[in-house]
């Protein structure tokens, strides 16, 4: 698999870090009451009337702090949607962004899209499961044009591909990018001389790596040193 | 004649295929709102003397920030735009996988930086939402009160900056007045003018003194006669509104298919606000009404924020008058820093405080939630994902700014070029937040 490649292969650009495994990790509980929660994310109704209307094609439903996740099957997330918008009064996309889970087991690539009906002041949650090898997605832009920077902006970061956006570019990084930043193999202090920056002197060359000083290197000074007087 | 230097050469060889896509995509771009309004761009055959691309910004100073505008202008008409961000961007979610929760609290002050006690609150809330964590009721009061004036302190700047982008230089002065009381207040509260880094998860860093209250109370007072004198003086000049009026219209559906948040989406009739959607901290119990317009235009955008500003000391009122007395930070050293007498006196103290440091709070694993509140510019959430350790293993969030300028890129298109000033000021982007 490529994960475990990459896992490998970023052996060499991360430090050392030590291991420090003492946090007891919880698992989520189904009969914990969270002191947060709102009435507009219980949408338990719309997510029956969505089983009725598309029978195997919402997957799963997780529940936590009171907020309703309807997993969908990818080849029909147009049609839930649809349905969504047109007739129980989703219309308002607020929120949409992908997730890398770094798996091996299971999907790697998960894209969440936040929904709500301004009449009836309910929040909703989808989400779509992709694999690693197939990391296309249908693009929601023909329904809700509010789709559109932030499908782009989730090719940029995670590297997804949304079928029939009219306009993939990169939202932050320049298109001469050749990386995908937030998948998480993407090391922190991003790949030298993938993103070269303007010389730190006047005769200088290009930075190639602007945190040289993390890898242990030296950086290029901005300033001449005073000769001598070093001890 | 200039001798090109290595620089010179590396500068200028910059990320071509950026502009290339630029471009292409300007010319092949369908003008949405224009399309759908039927609005003719008149078609010249001699395109050398009316068409023309220019470039605006990023380093401009009616853009606020690093906003870039790539437009193709018909004469003195803009028949399409392209808006280019990314110059601010700092990857501060990628950030944040690397933080505990505490520490990447910091980093919100620096997202939409006219009103960061917003962000540090709208951040502690997610967390507290995802890792179930109970504030103290005083702290939910005093977190609205700073929040409110936040909104006041970011609408100030958008009312003096936007004027000034209008030609009106006093009201800046005027505006900025406010801001510098404000920014006293925050610096007696918090220790910090600018970047105040003041909420904790599970409360506050410190209660407000004597001398706060003191100086909220009286900036409450001053300002609502202070800001009726400015409504006073804007809400008939002739310019003002020959400036304002019927520019950068949105309809209802077209705000709500656009995905505007805030006042823009208030200002074209739609009643979306979390205080009233789904309220959090107190803002049930208090009194206060939603401005709301149905013009959709950039003075209707105005009015709204103005009429919010006196909305925002109407709730500072209320919260003082019914500030509980209490503690400020929740009492459970698993899941909110110890006050610092413990730290100081008592060996558990200290170790809670370095565990806390260390680690901090850790959601169940596999949990996620999204929060939202209100901020100055529309819904501020944050989609936490939690894999059980201390870090989150997502940490999305959606910044309001970044919604409001992909609407604004339709919006511009069909107006003249003397407009595109007014309506970045009207949309009231930050780009550190649109940037992330």
């Amino acid at each position: 698999m490529v994960v475990k490649a990459l896992r490998t292969h970023q052996a060499w650009l991360m430090p050392e870090t030590l291991k420090f495994h003492f946090t007891p990790v919880d698992e989520v509980r189904a009969d914990e009451k969270n002191v947060h929660e709102k009435a507009s994310t219980n949408v338990a109704d719309t997510i029956e009337t969505l089983k009725k209307q598309f029978p195997g094609d919402i997957e799963d439903i997780f529940v936590y702090a009171g907020e309703y996740t309807a997993f969908v099957k990818r080849e029909s997330l147009l049609e839930v949607c649809a349905a969504l918008k047109e007739s129980l009064g989703f219309s308002y996309l607020v929120d949409l962004a992908g997730i890398d889970h770094f798996r091996e087991d299971a999907p790697r690539y998960e894209v969440y899209y936040g929904l709500v009906n301004l009449d009836t002041g309910k929040r909703l949650r989808l989400k779509v499961l992709l694999d690693e090898d197939d990391a296309v997605v249908p693009s929601l832009t023909g329904l809700f044009k509010a789709a559109d920077w932030n499908e782009r902006e989730c090719f940029d970061m995670l590297g997804i591909q949304f079928d029939g956006h009219p306009d993939l570019r990169r939202m932050y990084m320049p298109e001469d990018f050749e990386y995908y930043p937030q998948r998480k193999e993407f090391p922190l202090l991003g790949i030298p001389g993938s993103l070269p920056l303007p010389p730190r002197t006047p005769e200088g060359g290009l930075t190639m790596d602007p945190f040289a000083a993390a890898r242990r290197g030296s950086p290029a000074k901005s300033y001449q040193e005073p000769e001598g007087e070093v001890d | 004649m200039s001798v090109a230097t290595p620089y010179q050469d590396a500068v200028f060889s910059f990320w071509p295929r950026h502009n290339e896509t630029l471009i292409k995509r300007l010319e092949s771009k369908d003008a949405w709102l224009s399309t759908k309004r039927g609005f003719e761009v008149s078609r010249i055959e001699d395109a050398l003397e009316h068409e023309m691309i220019l470039n605006i910004g990023p380093q401009h100073p009616a853009t606020h920030g690093v906003l870039r505008c790539v437009v193709k202008l018909d004469g003195e008409r803009i028949e399409k735009c392209v808006l280019d961000i990314g110059y601010l961007h700092r990857g501060i979610e990628k950030l944040a996988e690397s933080k505990t929760y505490q520490e990447f609290m910091p980093y919100t002050d620096r997202m939409d930086y006219l009103s960061p006690y917003a962000n540090n609150v709208a951040w502690c809330m997610a967390v507290e939402k995802l890792a179930n964590i109970e504030v103290p009721e005083r702290a939910q009061w005093i977190r609205m009160i700073m929040c409110e004036l936040a909104r006041i302190s970011s609408h100030m700047l958008w009312l003096g900056v936007g004027l000034m982008d209008a030609g009106a230089v006093s009201v800046f002065l005027w505006t900025f007045q406010g801001r510098e009381d404000l920014y006293s207040i925050f610096d007696e509260v918090s220790g910090a003018r600018f970047t105040v880094s003041h909420s904790r998860i599970g409360g506050l860093a410190t209660d407000l003194s004597p001398t706060a209250i003191r100086m909220i109370k009286d900036f409450a007072t001053r300002y609502k006669e202070i800001i009726k004198g400015w409504q006073k003086l804007l809400n008939r000049n002739r310019i003002w509104i020959d400036r304002n009026k019927d520019i950068g219209m949105v309809s209802k559906e077209e705000a709500i298919e656009l995905g505007l948040t805030g006042p823009n989406l208030r200002g074209s009739g739609v009643a979306y606000d979390i205080r009233t959607f789904e309220p959090y901290l107190k803002y049930d119990d208090v009194d206060f009404t939603i401005p709301l317009r149905d013009e959709g235009d950039c003075l209707a955008r105005y009015h709204i924020r103005v009429e919010e500003m006196l909305e925002s000391i109407r709730i500072i009122d209320q919260c003082l008058d019914r500030l509980p007395k209490g503690p400020i930070r929740t009492d459970d050293a698993k899941k909110a820093y110890p006050s610092k007498d413990e730290v100081y006196y008592s060996m558990e103290g200290m170790i809670h405080d370095f565990m806390y440091t260390e680690t901090g709070v850790a959601p169940p694993k596999g949990a996620s939630s999204y929060h939202a509140i209100e901020s100055p510019k529309g819904e501020l959430g944050f989609y936490l994902e939690s894999d059980g350790t201390g870090s989150p293993w997502r940490a999305r969030l959606n910044a309001p700014s970044f919604t409001n300028l992909q609407g604004l890129e339709s919006i511009m298109e069909g107006h003249p070029i003397a407009d595109i000033v007014v309506l970045i000021g009207s949309i009231d982007p930050v780009m550190g937040e649109a940037d992330r």
